[in-house]
């Protein structure tokens, strides 16, 4: 569920679906006529030939460049050379590293050392190595003027590169910045060159840096030139990372292929600036978006058919037959068809079908299809439109909520994906291979004088002791091996356990066994868990929306504690007005269960268990906990959720712990549309959390942990300078004399760091509890990884702790410790998480109203787990 | 090397499409004319009519000449084939490979093409690599057609700001006397026939002053060269080659193969899909006549067709659905991929699971809802 959320919840478009900036669109601010349309009143543009303009290109990337450079920032590498890379498509110039956002500094107490002690030792490899460079070693920027001006950067790097004698043949050129691996004689170099009008031109080469091997516009420039060698390698680029396309995996059964790649990052970390190289799996479908829809319409039929296309289709990415770039598909355009026009750029009107017979060959020979349309998000430029495709020329790539949920497929699949850890190190170790033998690969690196260590880096980690789970006056160890607690706790009472006096079981004819079933299952484990629960009201409904809501509305009291649906069905529209109901209008906590999870007598009791469980934190129940060193403590957790489908909406799910023990939770959500900051609803939240803090303890909080986590690649600078502040000034509102200590940590899933514990002369997964804060965190930062769950097969992702604002003055040892003391926490999985606790709490907040919801649920609910 | 981007600057006002534009659609008609299975362009810098001729199916090997590396490696890569290129395989074969080299030194590598092109190449030559150009063109390559372009200077003076040659590495610029000249000793030479023509009209009133891109198009008189007189070519390699690129094609095995499973199993599991779908609603379905979705009606159809022979209607029997090869065989997806029977057999042996006597494909549906 956590991975659905996930791809769902991505940010829209972040990048990697982005064609570059400054790239062909520009050139082609071809419009497509809407003559049958006229509400309609969006550009529409066909993808841009990827070379249907070679001459042309150059003019405003090369102006764009020149622009850039000319703002003093010292930081970014312009578009021109991100370009340098062999076109690549990156995205727009984003920090996707973080880089330059120093937040150690400001903490005083970490300054000397930000490593813990606790726990034993543990030998682990990454799959992290060292980039090396010769010794005195540094990039030498130029800066290039010509004179005459001269505006295209093509002509600027052709009049530039008639004088390679000088300049030598490795360089990196924008059009305005030139890199060179050695340093030219003079600090200014005059070149005379000519051009094909006779004009003759000065080209002044002037040194304007001499840049360390950690400088942030080196750091980009590796991966740039890493970028370019990968590319060398004969490897494909889907969106941000290289797949080999030469040796794919095919999974016929479900049309699927998976292509074998890597994800790469040369970052400086701790000591040594090194390579983070990682396996990627890119899933492609061996069908075009047209294939699909024809089997999507042969299984639903005519009625439900544009419905289930729209639902199935977009979002999703395709990838088109001529031109390397990968789009999202936003919307189907039914009334168009490849027989449509649009209007070329010259300002003739082409038909589609023209247009792919005269540029590329191809004849569309479905007529009929319907029309794929792409916005184009971008922040400069002077077209904001999108992109019309034709389905026939559209291959899928990825998963789909649908395919996600096929066990049977994503079983297939995992045989290919879950790479355990010998197997894993040893495919990356086969790019490291092809980097070594390749030598024309070598023959650039050894031109910029770097060059890689081809064995991965190896180090110490700490596995951190074990927690004690108590629950009413028990203490339980679980085997740390599988960090889990199911059995251990099987049949012991509840901290609290909320009786079940009244409440609803709902359920369809069908269904009337399989509610029976569940109701004697219920009976036979509540008592040994302390919860008393009486007969519910059972009642039979059609197995329609309206009935369901009708005899919500009608039966529900107000001294109802929960309602329970069996629902019959997976379809989402059921389940959504179930919960819209009884999360704002009617606040009464929910529990929504598939017929199908009931209907196998042998699992009966564990489903039992566990439903009764979940019923009693929708309740207000407490399970277990841990325990919690510190004093008059709250603990936060945001997590946001980007709904990409229909409202266009985020969603920020906001919890705050209650009581001392952190078994209770208060809980709000800030629903935005698109483009607000969410910063100022969550100060809000953090008020009345506050608030409420207050009333349950009778005082204020003298700590506060902020565990945050949905932040994306490059979005910690916005963190730092606006969202930290806000928190500051949310809580000087509280009173004068009020300052409790504040703590805020950006916790990170999406990861490339990967640990494998030498065990045994093998590669293992590490154990639950291990802890690295050495070596592969990063300088500036006050960070760590804790690799908290367990994974049965596959490798274990760690998480990445950031912790970016901190005047608790705690060790960092404490708060590794707490961090992970409080993946223990999360009532719905008895066992340890990936994140903690109130992080997963806000995902699940954050995910049901994005998904069904789509407003703030009532406040009568917010301090019960109702959305678990 | 920036021949393009020069003269777009001046004539990109005067010319629409812009004249390189008229130039690379020249030599594409000319390819949709003689449907050319083997074309090298000499002189192809920056790659971008490789790139344009890579889209015509005739195709099946493309080789690029440069002189400068450098020029061809910086976009080169756009050469390769793409994602969607590997995921469905076309059924041409295409090789892409550039060279490094000069047109004055002979390589066996530019043997046997159907058409050579040399777009705003001969004006860049010195005078003795002009000098040996027609025989290392003409005589040694020898392909069937050869289309050499190069600006006709009698055009210059309409041209604003060109002093003397409208690019600093012109080493010369002709008027139509000199090309045609040139052309029809070397077309007499070596056996060729030409025919001139050229892109970039002239203004009404300068008719005279001719095309401003003038065109020649060699065609070869006698026929194909016989084996004997290559072996006496020199087979010394001269030129370096800096790419290659061979597209997934189902000319090859390993790709065909995977083509004709995922097909197998994609139309036995629609077919499985509707016998399933049959046994539960019986007649519950009255045949509604969809709007979208020509090939689906035509799907049904093949299959309602074929149904009739008895021995390839799939059937049910207990947990396993058979759905016999004969039937698959016969859509027309599958035949077309693997042409007889027999194929398709060899192709999927062993990688689809069948019946016992190998003659239909087997799904077990135990576990299926």
């Amino acid at each position: 569920m956590t991975g659905r959320a996930r791809a769902r919840g991505r940010p829209p478009r972040q990048g990697s679906a982005l064609p570059a900036v400054g790239d062909a669109p520009l050139q082609h601010p071809q419009q497509l006529q809407q003559l049958q349309h006229p509400q309609q009143l969006q550009q529409l543009h066909v993808p841009p030939a990827q070379s249907e303009d070679p001459g042309g290109h150059g003019r405003l990337r090369g102006f764009e460049s020149v622009l850039q450079e000319r703002r003093p920032e010292g930081l970014q590498v312009s578009s021109g050379l991100q370009d340098l890379s062999l076109r690549d498509r990156g995205g727009r110039r984003r920090d996707f590293h973080d880089l330059g956002v120093n937040t150690r500094q400001a903490m005083v107490h970490v300054q000397e050392s930000k490593t813990g002690f606790s726990g034993r030792m543990v030998k682990l490899t990454t799959n992290h190595f060292r980039l090396t460079s010769r010794p005195q070693w540094a990039l030498y920027q130029y800066h290039v003027g010509y004179s005459p001006e001269m505006e295209a950067r093509r002509l600027r790097s052709a009049l530039l590169f008639q004088h390679e004698e000088h300049i030598g043949k490795t360089h990196a050129f924008d059009g305005s910045i030139l890199f060179l691996p050695k340093k030219l004689e003079n600090k200014v170099t005059e070149l005379f060159s000519r051009t094909r009008n006779g004009e003759d031109v000065k080209i002044t080469v002037t040194l304007t840096n001499e840049l360390p091997p950690t400088s942030p516009t080196c750091l980009q420039f590796y991966n740039i030139i890493f970028r370019r060698l990968l590319k060398m390698l004969n490897l494909q680029q889907i969106g941000r990372n290289y797949y080999n396309p030469s040796d794919p995996v095919s999974i016929p059964n479900h049309r699927l292929m998976v292509w074998l790649g890597f994800t790469s990052s040369i970052l400086q970390y701790e000591e040594n600036i090194m390579l983070c190289a990682d396996v990627s799996h890119k899933v492609l479908r061996g069908e075009t978006v047209l294939d699909t829809m024809h089997s999507l319409h042969s299984q639903v039929g005519e009625e439900r058919f544009r419905d289930t296309c729209a639902k199935e289709l977009i979002g999703l990415i395709v990838l088109t037959r001529y031109n390397n770039r990968t789009y999202r598909i936003d919307d189907i355009d039914w009334d168009n068809n490849p027989k449509g026009t649009f209007r070329k750029s010259d300002g003739s009107e082409m038909s589609f079908v023209e247009y792919y017979k005269k540029q590329y060959n191809i004849e569309i020979s479905d007529w009929m299809q319907p029309v794929l349309i792409s916005q184009m998000k971008r922040k400069r430029g002077n077209i904001q439109g999108s992109v019309a495709l034709i389905p026939e020329l559209c291959s899928l790539t990825g998963l789909t909520d649908k395919m996600r949920n096929d066990f049977g497929m994503m079983k297939d699949l995992a045989i290919h994906t879950r790479l355990p850890p010998e197997q894993r190190q040893r495919e990356i170790g086969r790019l490291l291979n092809y980097i070594q033998k390749d030598d024309n690969v070598q023959k650039e690196l050894r031109n910029w004088g770097l060059s890689f260590d081809y064995k991965s880096v190896s180090f110490t980690g700490r596995v951190v002791q074990g927690e004690k789970i108590f629950q009413s006056g028990n203490m339980f160890d679980y085997n740390p091996q599988f960090a889990d607690w199911t059995k251990e706790t099987r049949g012991v009472p509840l901290i609290r356990a909320v009786p079940v006096d009244s409440w609803l079981l709902i359920y369809t004819r069908r269904n009337y066994d399989v509610a029976n079933t569940l109701l004697q299952s219920l009976f036979k484990v509540t008592p040994s868990m302390g919860i008393r629960m009486n007969k519910p009201n059972m009642i039979e409904v059609d197995d329609r929306t309206e009935a369901y809501l009708r005899v919500l509305q009608q039966r529900v009291t107000p001294d109802t504690n929960i309602v329970f649906c069996i629902l019959s069905s997976s379809r989402k529209d059921k389940y959504d007005a179930i919960k819209k109901y009884l999360c704002t209008d009617c606040p009464i906590p929910s529990q929504c269960v598939l017929a199908r999870t009931l209907s196998k007598p042998q699992t009966i009791m564990t489903v039992a268990t566990k439903i009764a469980l979940q019923m009693n934190c929708k309740m207000g129940g407490e399970l277990w906990s841990v325990e919690i060193p510190l004093k008059q403590v709250m603990i936060v957790g945001i997590d946001c959720y980007h709904d990409t489908v229909s409202g266009k909406q985020s969603i920020a799910g906001f919890v705050a712990s209650l009581n001392q023990s952190v078994t209770r939770w208060f809980s709000r959500c800030v629903v935005q549309s698109r483009g607000q900051e969410l910063v100022d609803g969550i100060k809000a939240c953090l008020q009345t959390a506050l608030r409420n803090w207050s009333k349950w303890n009778k005082c204020l909080p003298s700590r506060i942990f902020v565990y945050r986590d949905g932040v994306g690649d490059g979005q910690l600078n916005t963190l730092v300078n606006y969202e930290v502040p806000q928190f500051l000034d949310c809580l000087k509102s509280i009173g004068t004399d009020y300052s409790p200590r504040l703590t805020v940590i950006v916790v990170k899933k999406r990861v490339g760091a990967r640990f494998f514990a030498e065990i045994g002369g093998g590669l293992k997964n590490p154990p639950p509890g291990t802890v690295v804060d050495t070596v592969v965190t990063r300088p500036e930062w006050y960070d760590f990884f804790i690799v908290s769950q367990t994974v049965k097969n596959g490798c274990v992702a760690p998480t990445h702790y950031n912790v970016i604002y901190d005047t608790s003055q705690l060790k960092p040892d404490h708060v590794q410790r707490l961090t992970y003391k409080l993946c223990h926490m999360y009532y719905n999985w008895s066992g340890i998480i990936r994140v903690p606790a109130p992080c997963q709490y806000a995902h699940k907040l954050a995910f049901l109203v994005g998904q069904s919801i789509h407003r703030e649920p009532n406040l009568m609910l917010s301090d019960r787990l109702y959305y678990l | 090397m920036d021949k393009n981007l020069q003269e777009e600057f001046t004539q990109i006002t005067k010319f629409k499409p812009p004249l390189y534009k008229q130039r690379y659609q020249f030599v594409k008609d000319l390819v949709e004319k003689y449907k050319p299975k083997k074309v090298a362009d000499l002189g192809c810098a920056d790659c971008s009519l490789l790139r344009m001729l890579k889209f015509c199916s005739c195709i099946e090997v493309l080789a690029g000449l440069d002189i400068c590396a450098n020029v061809m490696k910086e976009k080169m890569y756009t050469l390769s084939p793409l994602p969607v290129d590997y995921l469905q395989p076309s059924e041409r074969s295409l090789t892409i490979t550039l060279h490094h080299g000069s047109v004055a030194h002979k390589d066996p590598c530019m043997l046997g093409f159907d058409l050579v092109t040399c777009i705003e190449l001969i004006e860049h030559l010195e005078e003795p690599e002009l000098k040996k150009f027609p025989e290392v063109v003409f005589g040694f390559m020898a392909p069937s057609i050869v289309v050499i372009s190069t600006p006709n200077s009698e055009f210059n003076p309409l041209l604003p700001g060109v002093m003397l040659y409208r690019h600093p590495d012109h080493k010369f610029e002709w008027n139509q006397a000199q090309f045609q000249s040139w052309a029809l000793e070397t077309a007499r030479c070596y056996d060729y026939s030409v025919e001139f023509t050229g892109v970039g009209h002239p203004p009404t009133g300068m008719e005279k002053a001719g095309f401003c891109t003038q065109i020649g198009v060699f065609i070869r008189k006698y026929p194909q060269t016989g084996e004997s007189l290559q072996s006496e070519k020199p087979t010394e390699a001269v030129y370096k080659t800096v790419f290659k690129a061979v597209y997934p094609s189902l000319k090859d095995e390993k790709y065909l193969q995977n083509a004709v499973i995922s097909e197998v199993i994609f139309t036995a599991q629609i077919i499985k899909h509707r016998l399933m779908s049959k046994h539960k609603e019986y007649g519950n379905d009255p045949e509604r006549k969809p709007k979208f979705q020509p090939s689906m009606d035509s799907f049904s159809d093949c299959l309602g067709k074929l149904v009739v022979e008895k021995n390839m209607e799939p059937f049910v029997s207990g947990n396993e659905v058979y759905i016999p090869l004969a039937t698959i065989f016969s859509f027309p997806k599958v035949n077309r991929l693997c042409g007889t029977f027999e194929k398709l057999c060899k192709l999927i042996a062993g990688k689809v699971t069948l019946s016992s006597d190998g003659s239909a494909v087997l799904f077990n549906i135990e576990h299926e809802d």
